[in-house]
């Protein structure tokens, strides 16, 4: 019905997809799998008419399909639900249904053409909502639903669902499903995108996973795969057996950086964890499971509500990121570089040289000279690419950039680094020289609490694991780098915790 | 499995010309362009006593209210209570020195002090409670115009105060030329001039060159990326509005020099001016640039047309027309130059 | 869950008394009683009262011209002089072109609704910020405004016109009951009509309305076009009530346009309405006004306290929406 056939998308200094290809039925369930930076989020912009291809071609029932935005792709009655929600809150949940479209008499709406048409949808679905209920008052995941009704009065007969179930309890993603399968009983195809493979295998007819911008499988049946052959899949073998040099690291030395018990006013509980200098620690989660959060509120960006911090043994309460970068040398290399690591109009040697300007001021005033001696500095030592250190930071390709994040907090002498999600969307290649990078750290002595949720790449170069899941630590393990049997026992630690929480149970 | 590449070919050079020549090339041509003109159609323009020196005065004082406006642009905000704040300040001086008898240096740094305090007022308002600069500004002008005749009239039973310190009254009529060594005597430079000149030698070198000034400009070029990196962002912007206040503060004393006393009209027409000469001169409205030397430019420009448009005769208000006009074009210049920005600055 | 700001557009039945209007309503309420009172009921004479009312309509139409840009997230600075120069044309066009009234009043209508709409489609151009721009229109409409007619004023145009601007109907001035029933037609505009829907959506959820089709930039140009148009609203009502205009007319409206919906719970982001809330934000701040009068406070003093008020409002609503979104 709906095909994608060898879709290519490249950006400057980057291809997104290399040959991605998709297949979808009417009536069935597709689940969209792969990795951080694999593509999925591209392949949806495609598929969502946001973004054109570059190479490729997308069909429908044969005939070939060119989108000149979001609006024609609906058009064509391909429907999407992002991870935020895009209703308005203002309005009626009829309202939002037939925002497209609203009935008008004359010019003047017609509210009963209105809340027929928004039953009619949510009929559809078997969902109980009062279709004058105002959107601000439902939870999130009846706007979820909501939504979908406003892809079914758009006409749909595919419907792409982006990480639906990120911020849901298990019992509305169970709701959720029931209603998914409603959508596939009544001929249309739901694609689903997920990391979650316990809620694809539940609920999944068909999958296609990415990996580096292609489709490693196409349309597969689920029932052909485990999950761990999957995981196989999305991961690609060969990488997770890279292994960096030997590294050894003082068991004695006492922690850098240690949480005890911490909690949180988001909801973190008792979060333990230590650190020590030249050691690597795998704060390793799926996406959603609070360690960006976490680091944060370590940074105090977010409310400590219980428990301590200690830097080098002695306790810290941290204000400001400015407070843990001068007294306690803590940085945090952002997991957002484009919008909270760098300052992409400014220049690159401004981006390295503003955790330092206090060291490089003489009398208050800072020399461009030594800030551009600086940024050479480092660019060198990273093998960041840049023609001159004038040049804005957003000229840069993605690995650059995300060196130069980096580079500040080098350049500020930081013995305790929190990186968080450092080779999201970067290309194999420059990963690996990332991991080498990281590995030199700390081989040099530095502390680093290593945030991801690339599971080789948490195996490749962590030294230990704990593995969070909803806010807790599950459990920490000594990392042996071997990768089939590290990934068993960190799935089997987050897959414990779901069932614990009475989530997704297996169809 | 065949790695993604990254595009082997190294970054493009950016352009060698940096990207804010070109604006102040434009002006320094228009300038010229005008004062010949003017100069043509009056000759009286080029009359020593009866034009340029006043215009000196003028292009002093305004560059400093375009300075103070400046200051705040620099972190992407607005300060729409500039003229109330100078006002204010006026009225601390004015006081400062009728009841206290205190002399010029004084009764100016009392104003000065005056100034910087509201405006870090506003930028602690701002900074805490994440409200529109704008919009505090614009509450704040409003409370402030109340303020400021209910303390003139209740301290001066008028609108002004009846005296000033008596260095003012030769910082208003005199030059340079006034004072000689022997029997050379200085050019036709009103003595009001170089505290301007001061003014915009220190904000430029604050913006260029020191620490705090690059922290200020990065906190306008994005918030949660200086929070991330250390920048104490709330204090920055206190500080950048409690400079904008104290540049309104010299401004409202310059031209209470230049009038002769201490009123409530002060800053009544400082609101559009704050704007004019930074945009024009290439100050982005988003915040993270800021050009001084432009800011001079624009000032100079500004107060040359209405100069000129004065002695053509133009009513005061007709003038108004022509200077929105001008806004708006300068707008739309810093559109088009802010969108060129962006474009050689960021990737998808 | 709470009740929240954007659902109060909604369903003002349910939980009536928790609303910013109810508390607005309350107050204003207390207040004119109050007033009466000690006023020794002088306040409730037919005159009197004809005059408290008489004064109360230019402010609603301003504060409404105000609110309708506040809707979509924009500002319009230039809302009293364009009411100045709309008054101006007017009158110009009454004594100097020799047009009948009827044709005048239109005029200054289509006059406003051009220059709002001129003012929609310099921001969508430029994409400068609406309020920068309208600054820029500000000041050029009132060197025009001043183009008219220079210092002087006019008086002694239509006769009829001006007797509109003194008659009463049941009580109630003319003008008043013109403001209402501008302010009704304004509700309905964003309650009832498609277009007024869409112009919400576009305010609150620009990314979420321009997916389903909805475009920013319209809904852009019409508001500000109607901004412009009750302006023009504005400025007929001026010229009718106070039977003499001059370049001045204006000057003293920019503030009221903006305090009356902010104290009325417009938000400054956009996306919510509240004609209700601006009425009787007007009616309160007009109440102010007499009180001043009657009790001989400096004017200044009501400055002082109406800017600090209008702050207060912001700071509620920025607190409001932060609480809103930490409960989603």
């Amino acid at each position: 019905m709906l095909t994608a056939e060898n879709l290519v998308k490249t950006f400057p200094g980057v291809r997104a997809l290399d040959g991605a290809s998709l297949t979808l039925h009417p009536g069935s369930v597709h689940a969209l799998l792969g990795e951080n930076g694999a593509g999925k989020s591209t392949l949806v912009k495609l598929l969502t008419g946001v973004y054109r291809p570059d190479g490729g071609r997308i069909t429908q029932d044969g005939q070939e399909l060119h989108f000149g935005g979001p609006l024609d792709a609906q058009r064509a009655g391909i429907g999407v639900v992002h991870q935020e929600r895009n209703l308005i809150p203002a309005f009626t949940v009829a309202e939002n249904i037939v925002l497209h479209h609203l009935p008008s008499r004359a010019g003047w709406l017609d509210r009963r053409r209105m809340r027929a048409e928004a039953r009619r949808c949510l009929e559809l679905l078997e969902v109980e909502l009062d279709p004058d209920t105002p959107v601000a008052r439902l939870s999130v995941a009846q706007g979820q639903l909501v939504e979908i009704a406003k892809a079914l009065s758009l006409d749909s007969t595919v419907l792409l669902l982006d990480e639906p179930t990120a911020s849901l309890t298990g019992d509305e993603a169970d709701r959720l499903f029931t209603v998914v399968r409603r959508l596939r009983d009544s001929g249309h195809a739901v694609v689903l995108v997920s990391h979650k493979l316990e809620e694809v295998f539940a609920v999944a007819d068909t999958v296609t996973v990415l990996r580096d911008g292609r489709s490693v499988a196409e349309a597969a049946p689920l029932a052909d795969f485990t999950q761990g052959q999957i995981v196989d899949l999305m991961v690609g073998r060969a990488f997770a057996s890279v292994r960096l040099a030997e590294r050894t690291v003082d068991e004695q030395a006492p922690p850098a950086l240690q949480l005890k018990d911490v909690s949180t006013a988001l909801g973190h509980r008792e979060v333990s964890l230590a650190v020590r200098p030249g050691e690597i620690l795998g704060l390793y989660g799926l996406v959603g499971a609070g360690r960006s959060e976490l680091a944060k509120a370590v940074l105090g960006l977010e409310r400590i509500t219980g428990g301590t911090v200690e830097v080098h043994g002695r306790p810290a309460r941290i204000r400001s990121v400015g407070e843990a970068l001068h007294r306690h040398r803590l940085g945090y290399v952002t997991e957002d570089r484009k919008n909270e690591g760098l300052f992409l109009e400014q220049p690159v040697s401004r981006n390295i040289a503003v955790t330092v300007w206090r060291r490089l001021a003489r009398a208050g005033l800072v020399s461009d000279r030594r800030e551009r001696d600086l940024a050479e500095t480092y660019a060198q030592r990273l093998g960041i690419r840049i023609a001159t250190p004038r040049q804005p930071a957003g000229e840069l390709s993605g690995g650059n950039q995300q060196k130069v994040s980096l580079a500040k907090w080098l350049a500020a002498e930081c013995d305790i680094l929190i990186v968080d999600e450092p080779t999201v969307g970067i290309d194999v290649r420059t990963k690996a020289a990332f991991h080498e990078l990281i590995a030199g750290l700390a081989a040099d002595g530095l502390a680093l609490l290593l945030i991801s949720s690339d599971l080789p790449e948490t195996v490749v170069l962590a030294d230990r694991i704990a593995v969070m899941s909803d806010l807790r630590i599950v459990g920490e393990l000594d990392n042996d780098h071997d990768y089939q049997r590290m990934s068993q026992q960190i799935i089997r630690l987050i897959h414990a915790e779901t069932h614990v929480e009475g989530g997704v149970s297996a169809a | 499995m065949t790695a993604q590449t990254e595009t082997a070919a190294p970054p493009r050079t950016p352009h060698r010309i940096p990207l804010w020549a070109n604006p102040r090339i434009g002006l320094v041509v228009l300038l010229v362009v005008l004062v010949v003109l003017f100069s043509v159609l009056r000759p009286a323009f080029l009359n020593t006593r009866l034009t340029l020196t006043p215009l000196q005065s003028d292009i002093s004082v305004y560059l400093v209210v375009g300075l103070a406006q400046l200051s705040v642009l620099s972190l992407g905000h607005m300060n729409m209570a500039v003229g109330r704040m100078a006002a204010t300040s006026a009225f601390t001086m004015g006081l400062v020195h009728d009841k206290l008898g205190a002399g010029l240096v004084l009764s100016l740094l009392a104003g000065l002090a005056a100034g910087a305090l509201l405006g870090a007022l506003a930028g602690l308002i701002i900074s805490r409670t994440g409200v529109n600069s704008f919009v505090v500004t614009l509450a704040m002008d409003f409370a402030l115009a109340g303020l400021i005749t209910i303390l003139y009239t209740g301290v001066t039973g008028g609108v002004a105060f009846p005296t000033m310190p008596a260095a003012m009254t030769s910082l208003r009529f005199d030059t340079f030329a006034d004072y000689c060594l022997g029997d050379v005597c200085g050019p036709r430079v009103p003595l009001v001039v170089p505290f301007a000149v001061l003014a915009a030698l220190l904000v430029g070198l604050l913006f260029r060159y020191s620490r705090l000034g690059r922290e200020i400009l990065m906190t306008g070029a994005s918030p949660r990326a200086a929070e991330l990196s250390g920048i104490p962002t709330k204090t920055r912007i206190v500080q950048a509005h409690a400079l904008s206040g104290l540049l309104a503060a010299l401004a409202g004393f310059l031209l209470a020099a230049n009038n002769g006393a201490f009123s409530a009209s002060v800053g009544d027409s400082f609101l559009l001016p704050s704007f004019l000469a930074p945009v024009l001169g290439g100050t982005l409205l988003v915040g993270g640039a800021v050009s001084v030397l432009g800011a001079v430019l624009g000032a100079t420009l500004t107060q040359v047309i209405y100069k000129g448009l004065n002695l053509l005769q133009f009513q005061l208000d007709e003038l108004q027309l022509y200077i929105g006009l001008v806004l708006l074009a300068a707008l739309s210049l810093d559109r088009a130059r802010h969108v060129l920005a962006q474009r050689r600055g960021s990737r998808p | 869950m709470t009740l929240t700001a954007a659902s109060r557009a909604t369903l003002p039945g349910r939980h009536l008394w928790r609303t910013p209007e109810f508390t607005l309503g309350v107050i204003a309420v207390a207040g004119f009683l109050a007033l009466a009172v000690a006023t020794g009921g002088n306040l409730l004479s037919a005159g009197t009262l004809g005059a408290f009312f008489r004064f109360l309509a230019v402010p609603i139409v301003i504060g409404l011209s105000q609110m309708v840009v506040l809707a979509v997230g924009q500002m319009n600075l230039s809302v009293g002089a364009l009411t100045g120069f709309c008054a101006m044309a007017s009158a110009w066009l009454m004594l100097e072109a020799g047009l009948p009234a009827p044709l005048a009043v239109l005029a200054a209508l289509l006059l406003g609704l051009a220059v709002g709409v001129g003012n929609g489609a310099l921001v969508v151009l430029t994409r400068i910020n609406g309020f920068i721009v309208t600054l820029a229109t500000m000041t050029i409409i009132q060197g025009l405004r001043y183009g008219v007619n220079g210092p002087d004023t006019y008086q002694g145009y239509s006769a009829g016109l001006r007797e509109f601007g003194r008659a009463s109907i049941l009580g109630l001035p003319a003008v008043f009951l013109v403001a209402v029933a501008v302010a009704v037609l304004v509700a309905l505009f964003f309650g009832r009509t498609v277009t007024g829907r869409q112009l919400l959506a576009s305010g609150g959820s620009p990314f979420a309305a321009r997916l389903s089709g909805i475009s920013h930039d319209r809904s852009l140009i019409i508001a500000h076009g109607l901004s412009g148009l009750l302006a023009g609203v504005a400025a007929v009502l001026t010229v009718a009530a106070s039977g003499s205009v001059n370049a001045t007319i204006g000057d003293d409206l920019l503030l009221p346009s903006f305090a009356a919906p902010i104290i009325g719970g417009v938000a400054l982001a956009g996306g919510m309405v509240s004609v209700t809330g601006t009425l009787l934000a007007a009616f309160l701040i007009r109440l102010v006004d007499v009180m001043q009068a009657q009790f001989g406070i400096n004017p200044r003093w009501v400055d002082l306290i109406i800017g600090a008020v209008v702050l207060g409002a912001v700071l509620l609503g920025t607190v409001r929406a932060k609480l809103q979104e930490r409960s989603t």
